[in-house]
Parts: structure tokens; sequence; C-alpha cells
């Protein structure tokens, strides 16, 4: 453990030894398995990366490093929260009356959020209109009162929490700073959505899934000092101030039909850190001051009254700061407060040369204290100044990054294409003998360890849309120059064998891969990914780059693009793409209109009367989301600038502009339609049962729907031809795909044209993260045989056991869905199974499916290569697989971090995702692909039993990997799928 | 076969990964000329439709079917449910059956049905060096349809591959093989007497085929489909050697045996027994193909 050293200590009341222990509790491991040597654990799971046995002295110290971060305990971070109220607290007065009333807001009101956040109780209308009134008095009166911008007090803020935040130096670190006051911690940010955490802290340490620890000091003071300062000026607070519905919160909660994220924050963005290394900060507050020149030349050119150059933001379809005022707008209070936090981040690199240089004093292994003592001096230099090598490069991104978070939201904030941005420095100190690639591994693979180091901080339903704990920090390798060649180099390689090494679940690896890609590079990324792990994904730039062009984007711009979080191609260093911000739930509109209001008595007559309600059902919820989303956006324009990271995205300093309020040279705000293969699937039910084989009517088949299919044995014959007769989307037989084209089109059609507050349009996108579960589990049963409360389909992916006729069919149905409309990303999760990989030529196979794809179209896919049993018995026993690293959706996650109901779903995902045939004599049962999520719930009631019998029960249920798992056996010429009746067999058996 | 430009066709498999190079879509042709006893395809015999019956499929209490059947050839116990000896195959209870468990095997297709199956996988073809192989059954009996059809994926760039068993008169080869880019051709046994034996049909045709094609130069790969004690014989590998040594082949591939297709024989009309044979462990094929190495021949797994 390494040595603390503590201005401000923060759970402190446990120390490091007892902390890791209740952490194993927390984790649901058992308290055995927890006194295990951390070694042990590593034995169990044959994904294991290269142990540290290899004769390069680098994996020693990269292994130490990632042993020591699956052993490190969850915790919460409250240091920011704490340092920002102290601040405010004391050197921003609030106007007396607000002072008189805000206390007595919190004491009247916080229990009906407590109620609506725990137990779903709607706020009653009274409490809404009492609450925005207030809101609006307090703005009042913060108008009048106030003697400097806002954006120059959030400034202030945040060198102030740089002046005090605590500084950690870990064991065998290279690369410091820390993006928490833990060495795993998730951080709170009231001033955001923080108070969402309000009904949970009290069992924060003991909720099911994904505990994190508090100690009763955070708790005391979060509750007492943080909270109640918060409560009436965060996001959250002030974002129904700008709402069109004002029962916004009551609709967010109830989680059925859409979501927004951005009262969390909005962050979502790939910095500008390559000027941050080439410049440092002495060179941006240099290029401040032009700024600020140019500015007043221009005013005294003008006269008074210019508003500055209007940036071309994407499409640019609406004046920005319609309507309401923005906190970072105006021009000389953001020039001072990107100031002030440049200059703040100068003194923390300061602080970080003094701490490195103690650190170094009191260390008794004359080695490291050398290594320390080189960092003093690298923080002497970086990144308040230009870096000049490799490892100066690294820790002037990571400063800046840890900077980023100190400030706001940690969700999506995305290195961008680092193999580009370092290879210079990596390039000079090599060619000068100052490094070699086992010590770049070394620094990359400590960078990756400390990109690792944090969590998001989710409430419970929260955590179901959002499962597996991924900050979705994005790191980006590959792809070309704006000349179309290919742009990796050396470094792109040496970042995957750091990953290899350290196979923590972040940040994401993602592989920009055209037509010349270096086929070395594809090869690692295919070793990579068949350890399991789900990293690198894959990104087709002929495919994408058209899409940011059509989106705004100039060729040279979408050619720099990179991933942000997950899935999101954003334009890296020039652009705030708000990628994360809403979620929509398409089969939620079909449910609502094929349920029409008592009276309204709709029955349609032809498919087109479907496809007509359904396009108007979206056009409205999409209005809504948007209508939610501006109000949100308006409200972080309003009341909480950034102006740090706006002076690392391009635009904000010559338009001198935060990029709150549309600062960035481009503005898009990304939305999501999840579900799509639902909707395809239950409109090709409609159009093949209804209106072609006019089998049954509508409205009896919607009678089944309501009644889940479990209504008598005619709706489960129903069911059953619905899952077997009827073609899904995922399995090319046509007009599943046809439906999936049309909707995904009409969807992206329907949200691009709004624009948002920041000047720029919203983006349309479909990846889900996991809130396919989230909404599957508010959403009755659907026309293509899901259950009611099972999950939707993830991202642009077929249903779970849809896509039995192999990776083909569901690749080339992804690109029906496909096109340069999908601005936002999508995400495509293709299971294939070890079997077939193995050796090189498992690489020409998986060179072959992922080529093929993008030359067809394909946007981008993932790979999940795992073994199904080894997720069952993770399932079983998570103690023995606390460092299985499974691919979710955009992100990859800890097994162990995901809910029940994700598990479950991740099994289903491997069970079925093997090569098949179609037509005669091997279609499998319908009952064996649906019945799997029951199966496993039975596996989970079982896992309890402290025998062995687990296992047994386990591979029972589940047929074991040879030749019973329901996968299929390609045999030289022969067709057959192989145990269709063995596997059916123990669905059965087990359901009995 | 052909006269109405159709195939009979029972499966297309996408994403095939062993039956010649890059990933590839295998057309499976129903019919064949041989009748092996450990045929993985029992389902491919018969050139014509037939019915096919999964007793696991079956939804339990469901008799839906009954009343479709014109024969009276259905009954309601689950596990056998098909009299196959009144079944007509005429396919009325396949639309009624929920669950897919009566099902027809076979379907024809013409030359524009069977392009756009195989064309769905076109650009895998492209990136992986893949194709089609056409399958079966005999793909060769249905020569008429190929003369039709392998031109069009010729015209289109695709590489084709078949796999056949040679039983069959020299004209049908001689109008498909220069139509392709690679024959797969399987040799079952040596000794005429136990071919007929074992696959209902003597072996001279087949040898003669053998031969001819080597002598045209084709591109070839020669194939045995391991069946342990039948066709593992010493005698059968020495004459194995020995033929395909004077008809200057020198390599063989090795098909590993499984016994998967014995699930498959309750479904169907079909008298063949299940043969038993456990498939061998992993230092078997090492040592076979150890065995024909040390008689000159380089036999791969």
């Amino acid at each position: 453990m390494g040595f603390v050293f503590t201005m401000r200590t923060e759970g402190s009341e446990e120390s490091p030894a007892q902390g890791a222990r209740s952490h194993a509790s927390a984790r649901g491991l058992h308290p055995a398995a927890a006194a295990e040597s951390p070694g042990s654990v590593r034995d169990v799971h044959p994904a294991a990366p290269v142990e540290a046995t290899g004769s390069e002295p680098y994996m020693a110290r990269l292994s130490r490093i990632r042993t020591a971060l699956l052993d490190a305990p969850y915790s919460l971070c409250s240091s920011k929260a704490e340092l920002i109220t102290e601040y405010f607290r004391g050197h921003c007065p609030l106007p007396g009356l607000t002072r008189v009333l805000a206390p007595i807001h919190f004491k009247g009101l916080s229990r009906a959020l407590y109620d609506n956040l725990r137990h779903g109780t709607p706020q009653s209308k009274w409490q809404i209109q009492l609450s925005n009134g207030l809101q609006s008095l307090y703005r009042e009166l913060e108008g009048w009162s106030a003697t400097r911008p806002l954006i120059v007090d959030y400034a202030h803020a945040l060198a102030y929490v740089l002046e005090r935040q605590e500084l950690i130096i870990y064991d065998d670190e290279l690369i410091v700073g820390n993006l928490s006051s833990q060495r795993i911690g998730a951080p709170i940010h009231p001033d955001l959505g923080g108070i969402l955490l309000l009904a949970e802290l009290e069992d924060l340490d003991r909720r099911e899934v994904n505990p994190i620890r508090i100690s009763a000091g955070q708790r005391r003071r979060l509750e007492e000092e943080v909270f109640p300062f918060w409560f009436t000026r965060s996001i959250l607070a002030r974002a129904p101030l700008f709402a069109t519905d004002p029962q916004l919160q009551n609709t967010l909660m109830a989680g059925r039909r859409f979501i927004l994220t951005q009262f969390a924050g909005i962050s979502h963005v790939t910095p500008d850190y390559q000027s941050i290394i080439e410049k440092g900060f002495s060179g941006m507050l240099a290029e401040i001051r032009d700024a600020k020149r140019e500015l007043h030349e221009r005013r005294s050119r003008n006269g008074a009254g210019s508003n500055g150059p209007n940036g071309a933001g994407f499409d640019g379809t609406r004046s920005n700061g319609a309507g309401y005022s923005s906190a970072g707008g105006e021009q000389e209070g953001f020039y001072e407060a990107a100031e002030i936090t440049l200059r703040a981040g100068i003194a923390f690199a300061e602080r970080w040369s003094d701490r490195c240089r103690l650190e170094a004093g009191r260390c008794k292994d004359p080695h490291r204290a050398r290594e320390l003592l080189e960092l003093a001096e690298i923080f002497r230099r970086v990144p308040a100044g230009p870096a000049e090598t490799f490892h100066e490069a690294l820790q002037s991104l990571f400063t800046a990054h840890v900077i980023v978070h100190q400030e706001s939201f940690q969700h999506g904030v995305s290195f961008g294409r680092i193999d580009q941005y370092l290879y210079p420095y990596y390039r000079r100190d090599l060619e000068a003998g100052k490094i070699t690639p086992g010590r770049a591994i070394e620094l990359l693979g400590c960078f990756l360890g400390k990109a690792a180091e944090q969590l998001p901080l989710f409430n419970t339903m929260a955590t179901e849309y959002f499962s597996g704990l991924s900050s979705a920090s994005g790191l980006t390798l590959g792809g070309t120059d704006s000349e179309g060649r290919d742009a990796s180099n050396e470094l792109s390689l040496l970042l995957l064998r750091a990953y290899d090494h350290m196979r923590l679940r972040q940040p994401n690896l993602h592989l920009r891969v055209h037509p010349d890609s270096s086929a070395e590079l594809l090869d690692l990324a295919y070793e990579t990914l068949k350890k399991g792990g789900g990293m690198p994904a894959f990104f087709n730039d002929e495919a994408i780059v058209p899409a940011l062009e059509k989106l705004g984007a100039s060729h040279e711009h979408a050619c720099d693009y990179a991933v942000v979080g997950c899935v999101e191609w954003g334009i890296a260093r020039r652009s705030f793409p708000a990628a994360g911000a809403a979620f929509l739930s398409l089969p939620a509109v079909l449910d609502d209109i094929l349920h029409p209001p008592k009276g309204a008595g709709a029955s349609y007559r032809s498919m087109e009367e479907i496809a007509v309600a359904f396009e108007k059902a979206l056009q409205y919820m999409v209005q809504e989301a948007v209508d939610g989303n501006d109000s949100i956006e308006k409200a972080h324009a309003a009341f909480r600038p950034t102006p740090f990271l706006s002076t690392i995205v391009d635009g904000c300093i010559t338009k001198g502009r935060d990029v709150t309020a549309g600062g960035a040279l481009y503005n898009s705000s990304g939305m999501q339609g999840v579900g799509l293969a639902d909707v395809a699937d239950s409109l090709t039910a409609i159009e093949q049962l209804v209106f072609e084989e006019k089998r049954l009517s509508l409205s009896e088949l919607m009678n089944a729907v309501d009644d889940d299919f479990r209504a008598g044995p005619g709706q489960e014959k129903l069911r059953v031809r619905l899952a077997v007769k009827v073609p899904k989307y995922g399995q090319q037989s046509g007009r599943a795909e046809y439906w999936a084209a049309r909707i995904a089109r009409m969807y992206c059609a329907t949200v691009r044209p709004h624009g948002n507050p920041r000047g720029g349009p919203y983006a349309p996108g479909f990846w889900t993260m996991t809130t396919h579960v989230g909404f599957g589990a508010r959403l009755g049963a659907l026309p293509s045989g899901r259950h009611a409360g099972r999950p939707l389909c993830d991202g642009i992916s077929p249903a779970n056991g849809a896509d039995r006729f192999g990776p083909t069919a569901s690749l080339m149905s992804a690109v029906a869905a496909s096109g340069d409309h999908v601005a936002n990303g999508a995400a495509l999760n293709e299971k294939l199974d070890p079997l077939y990989l193995q050796g090189e030529a498992g690489n020409r196979l998986m060179d072959g499916l992922t080529r093929g794809y993008f030359s067809a179209g394909g946007m981008q896919v993932q790979y999940n290569i795992i073994d199904p049993t080894v997720l069952i018995d993770a399932k079983a026993h998570p103690e023995r697989h606390r460092d299985l690293v499974v691919r979710i959706s955009g992100y990859s996650a800890y097994f162990n971090d995901l809910t029940e109901a994700m598990k479950d779903d991740i099994i289903a995902r491997s069970l079925h995702g093997a090569p098949g045939g179609p037509a005669c004599m091997d279609v499998r049962p319908a009952d064996s692909l649906h019945a799997t999520l029951d199966v496993s719930t039975q596996v989970d009631h079982n896992a309890d039993d402290e025998s062995g019998s687990a296992v047994s029960v386990s591979e029972q249920a589940y047929p074991s990997a040879d030749d019973k798992s329901g996968r299929t056996v390609d045999v030289s010429g022969q067709v057959d799928h192989n145990a269709d009746d063995e596997s059916d067999g123990a669905v059965e058996n087990s359901r009995r | 076969m052909s006269e109405d430009g159709k195939a009979l066709i029972f499966d297309i498999q996408r994403f095939s990964m062993h039956d010649g190079p890059g990933i590839r879509t295998v057309v499976f042709f129903k019919g064949c000329s041989l009748d092996c006893r450990w045929c993985h395809n029992p389902e491919a015999v018969k050139a014509h439709y037939e019915l096919a019956y999964y007793a696991d499929r079956c939804i339990e209490g469901c008799r839906d079917c009954l009343p479709s059947c014109p024969e009276q050839a259905l009954d309601d116990r689950i596990e056998n449910r098909v009299d196959f000896s009144r079944c007509t195959d005429c396919g009325d209870c396949v639309d009624v059956c929920p669950a897919d468990a009566l099902s027809l095997v076979g379907r024809r297709m013409n030359c524009e049905d069977l392009l756009g199956e195989i064309e769905k996988d076109r650009s895998f073809f492209a990136s992986s060096g893949g194709g089609v192989t056409l399958s079966g059954g005999e793909p060769v009996l249905q020569w008429r349809f190929l003369a039709d059809f392998l031109p069009l994926l010729r015209e289109r760039g695709i590489h084709t591959a078949i796999e056949t068993c040679g039983a069959y008169p020299r004209e049908l080869i001689q109008s498909v093989a220069p139509l392709v880019d690679l024959v797969l051709f399987d040799l079952k046994i040596m000794d005429s007497d136990k071919h007929r034996q074992l696959t209902g049909k003597r072996n001279e045709e087949v040898l003669a085929n053998l031969r001819y094609l080597a002598g045209q130069g084709a591109a070839l790969e020669v194939r045995m489909p391991v069946v342990p004690e039948l066709n593992t014989s010493r005698e059968n590998i020495e004459a194995t050697c020995r033929f395909l040594a004077e008809a200057g082949i020198e390599r063989l591939t090795l098909l590993p045996y499984n016994h998967l297709w014995e699930a498959k024989l309750p479904r169907l009309a079909s008298n063949r027994k299940a043969l038993g044979i456990a498939p061998p462990d992993g230092p078997f094929y090492g040592e076979l193909s150890e065995t024909f190495s040390r008689m000159g021949l380089e036999a791969t797994v």
C-alpha cells in the first residue's frame, strides 16, 4: 500500500487492511476466498494475462499494479464534493433571502425527493411548483447580487480543489495523479446530479449490486453540509427551470420510455490533450492572451456590443443562447476563468513535484527514490510547459485528465488518438536511445492502470441502465490520416501489448480499421481478443467518416475522429459531442401505438398504417426527450460552466465561450435508440402472422401479448410459433432486416433535425450500455414473442438466440441498419466461440469476418470470445473469477460487477453464438432459445449451496462445453446442430 | 433432375470453415448415389422431399397436427408421432405445427434463389479467400442444374468447390469438373465388395472417376471419411496408398469420425441402424496419419 500523504482524510475510519477485507465482502466474495493470497485468483481464470514470469522486468511491475487494482475496494470519493461546498460557502456569499429560504426548502422538500428516489413515489404537483417557484426566485436574487460571473466562481472552486486535494502516490507507479481520493473511487458530484444518491447513502455499502464503501463521516458530511447546500442549486434542481414538462423528474423516474443522463454531467468528450502536451499550460495561457487582445481590438474597431466570432457549430440550425442566459457565454469572464484554471493547474503540478520529492526522501529503496525524483523533475516541466520526452508526455496527459475529473463529471472523458499524438515523443526518445519498447510498455501499462482507478457513482436505478461500473474512457488506435493513409505505428502495437498485461475493465480500447490497416496490428488485436476481455472493438473508417461528414464535420476533422466513451464516433479535440445524453426505448413507442387509449379504437388495416402511427409516436417521444435534454443543457450553460475543459476543446478560446454554452467548434448531443431489433422482430411478426398468413387478428395477437403469452396452451403455441417460424433480425431472411433498416432510418431522420441549445444537432445512435435491461424490465411482452420484463436487444445486435444462422448473417443484418445516418455510434455484439478461433487460422477467420463486414458497410463490431461455461461458473462462484472481464456494450466490465439480470443476459448471449444453418434438419427449438434465462436463475439458486453440487447443477442446466452446449459443431460436410436433444433435455429437466 | 431449372436443396450453411479455403457457404444438395452406413446426413439420401419429425421440439399436450394428415399417419404420442409407413411426405402437417417439430426436408430452388442466398456472404468470401462449396447428398447428380448455375458463380468471381463421392457415370463429372475451382473427392474404402456392403455400390466407377480427374490435372483434394474399424484396416490403408500413388496423388485429408448423425435417425423414415462407434480420441488420428506417412502418403486431419 502506498504512502498516503494526507491533507484531508476521508474514509480514514478504516485502515487500508480493513478496507481490503470489507471490500472483499462488499463485492460478494466469500470471506475465505478473500483471505487467500491475491495471486491465487489468477490461477483460476484461463484468460489471465501473461504472468510476471517473463524476463522483462516491466512485467513484474505491471503485474503488481494490476493485482493492487484488483484488490482495491470500491469507495466513495467525496473530497471534491466537500471542497467545492466549502469553497462556495466561504467565498461566494448567497443573497440574504436565499440563505434564509434554501435550508427551509431543503427541510421541506428533500423528503419528497427521497421518496421519489427510494420508492418511486411521484413528486406532487404543488411540490414541483413550489420548488420551481423558489428556484426562479434564487436565480433572480443571484442575478442581482452577483459580483462576478459564475464561471469565475467555478474556476476558483477548481483551483481551491486542486490546492487541497490530497496527493497519493501508490507503490510502483511511474505515472501519478488521482482521479479520486481513493485507489478505486466513485466521486460524487453534488453540483450536478449527486443528490440522486440522497436516498441511498444509508445503505450504499450494503446494496446488492455494486456496493460502494462509505464512511460514517462521509455520509454525515454529505447529508448535513453538502446536499443541503446544493439541493437548491445543482443541475438536477435547476434544469426544471428550463423544462417544458414540469413533471420531468417524475417522467424520468418512470424509466419506461426514455432516460436523460446529463443531470449527472455532460462530459463525453475527447479533450485536446495533444495541445497540452505540445504547448503546456503556459502555451494555452499565451493563446488566451492572444485571443483576449484580439477581442479588445475587435471591440475597439467595432464599438461595444460585438458578440465575437460565431463558431461553425454543427449545422448551426439554432442560434445559441436563445431564451436563456449562459454563465460561460460572456467572453471576458470566460477568459478570466480559463486563466485561473490553467494557473491552478500549474500550481497543482508544483504541488505534485514537491510531493514526489518528499516521498523520494522518505523512500528506503534507492531505485524507487530515483523514480520518484525523476517524477518530481517531470512535474517541474509539465504540464506547465511542453513535454520533451515520452514519459513527460504521458504524465502531462494524465495530469490534464485528472484536472478535467476534478472539475466535472467523469463519464466518457476519452483520450482520443493516443498512438498518434504520443508517437513523436516515443520516436524521439527511441532515436536518442532514451527508451526501449519494453520501457514504453511499462509506462503505458502504468498509464492504463491509472485510467482504471475510477468508477461512476450510480444510484440503483441508474445501475440497471448502466451496469458494469464503466467510466467509459475511450482510447483510440489506428485509423488513417486525412489523406487516407494508414496512420498506425509502433506505439499502436505497444499499447495493445500494454493492455494485454493489464487486462483491466477500462479504458475502452478502440481500433480504427480501414482497407490498408496494418496486418500486424490487426493480428495482435485478434490475439488480444482471443484471450477474452472483449477489447479492442473495431471501427470502420470508411463508414464512419462519411457519417461524421453528414453530421457537418469537415473531411479533415472527420478523418481525425476518435471514439468517445463506448462506441460514439466523435470529432476528437474539436467537439463537445455530449454523446451519452439520452436513451429512448423504441419498443415502448411500439407498445404505445399498439395500445391506443381507450376509445381511440385504433385497428390497423395494414403495416403501412402501423408504420405511420409508429413514426408519429416516435416524433412525439423524441420531442419530449429533446425538450428534457435541452433544459438540462441550458441549466449546465447557465449554472455549471467548465472553464478548464473549455480551454482544451478547440473553438472555446477563439470564441471566448464555455463548452457548455456552445464554445466548441462542433456541438452535438447524442440520442440513442434502444431495442431496434425488438421493434423489427415485432413488426415482422405482425406482418407475417396477421397480414400475410392471416392466422390471427391483431387484437388476438395483442391479447396474447397482454397476457404475456401465459394464458393457456394456445398462447404458448403462439409464442413458440413466433420464436420458431417467424424470421428474426439477424437471420437475414429479408423482412426483419427491412423493418430494422426502415425503423433505423426513421429514427435517425426524426432525431437529426432537432437542434440543441449549444447550436448543434442531435446525433442519433444505436448503443445501449445496459439500458436495454432497464427499459426491458419496465415493458410488457412484445409481439416478437419476448416475455414481459426481459431485456431488450442490445445495440444493433439481434435478439439473443436469433443469430442462429451464424455470425455472417447477424453482421450482414447489422449492415442493413447501418449507414451514414448513424451519427453517434452503433454497437454490435458478436459472440464467437473460442473453439473456432485457435491459432493462426482463427486470426484469419476473425480478419475475414471483420474486413468482410466492413467492406459491406458495417460500422462497428465488438467480439465477445468466451466459453459460456466460464461465465456460468463465474455466476455461481464469483470469488474464482475476480478478474473475468467481459464485453458488455461499448465497454467491458468485471463480470462480478454486473447486475444479476445483466449476468444472465451475457450468459444467454454467449450460449447461442454458434454458426449454423437454416432450413430443415437443424432449427433449434424455440424453447431452448428462450428458456435460458429461466435456467440461469435456477443456477443461481443452486449456487448458494455450499457443496460442490452447485457445479453439477449448473453443468446440468447448461450443457457443458464439449458437445452439449447447444453450439453447432462444424464438422466437415455434415449438417448437424449437435445436441439439440441433450441441451433441450437439460432445459426441460431444470424446469421440472 | 432439373427439368424445371430447379435444384433440390436441403440446407445452406453459412460461415463454414472446413470444406475448402476461407469462409464458405455450403449448399447441401438432396439425393445421393450411395447410401453409406455412416452417412452424416441421412436426410440427404432420398432425392425427394421427406418429412422429418423432431420429438424434442414437440409441445407437450399439443395435438394440432393430428387432423391435418390426410393419411392418418399422425398419432398423439410424442416420441413416435409419425407413422412413416403411411406418411406420403405431403407436408400438410408442417404449416400447422407451431414448433417446427414437423418439417419437410428439402426445398426446390432456382438459380436466382440460390444465388441470392450465396451472395449474402460475398463480402466475406472476398475478405477471407472463401467461396461456395457444393455438398450433399451428391451434388453431381444434379449436374444439369449445376451446368446452369456454376457459370453464374464464375461470372461473379466466386470461388467454387464441390464435394463428391464419385459414384456416377464419367459424363457427369466431365461436365461439372471444368466449372468448379476445387474438387473435394471422397475415397471411402478400396475393397469393392466391402464398398458395396457399406455404401450400397461397388467402387469401380468411383476409382475410375478419381483417376480421370487426377489425369485431367483438376484441382483436387482427396478425402477419406474415417470410420474406425470399417476403413482403418492396414489392408485398406495400403490399398489406398497404392491407388493414390498410381494416380499421382500425394496428399490425403482425413475427415474425423463423429457419431452425431445417429441422433437424426429417429426423425426420419429411415431404416438405417446406428453404428454405435464411439468417436476415437486424440492420439488416434495422429497415429493414423503416421501410418499413412510411413507408406509414403501425406495424410492430414
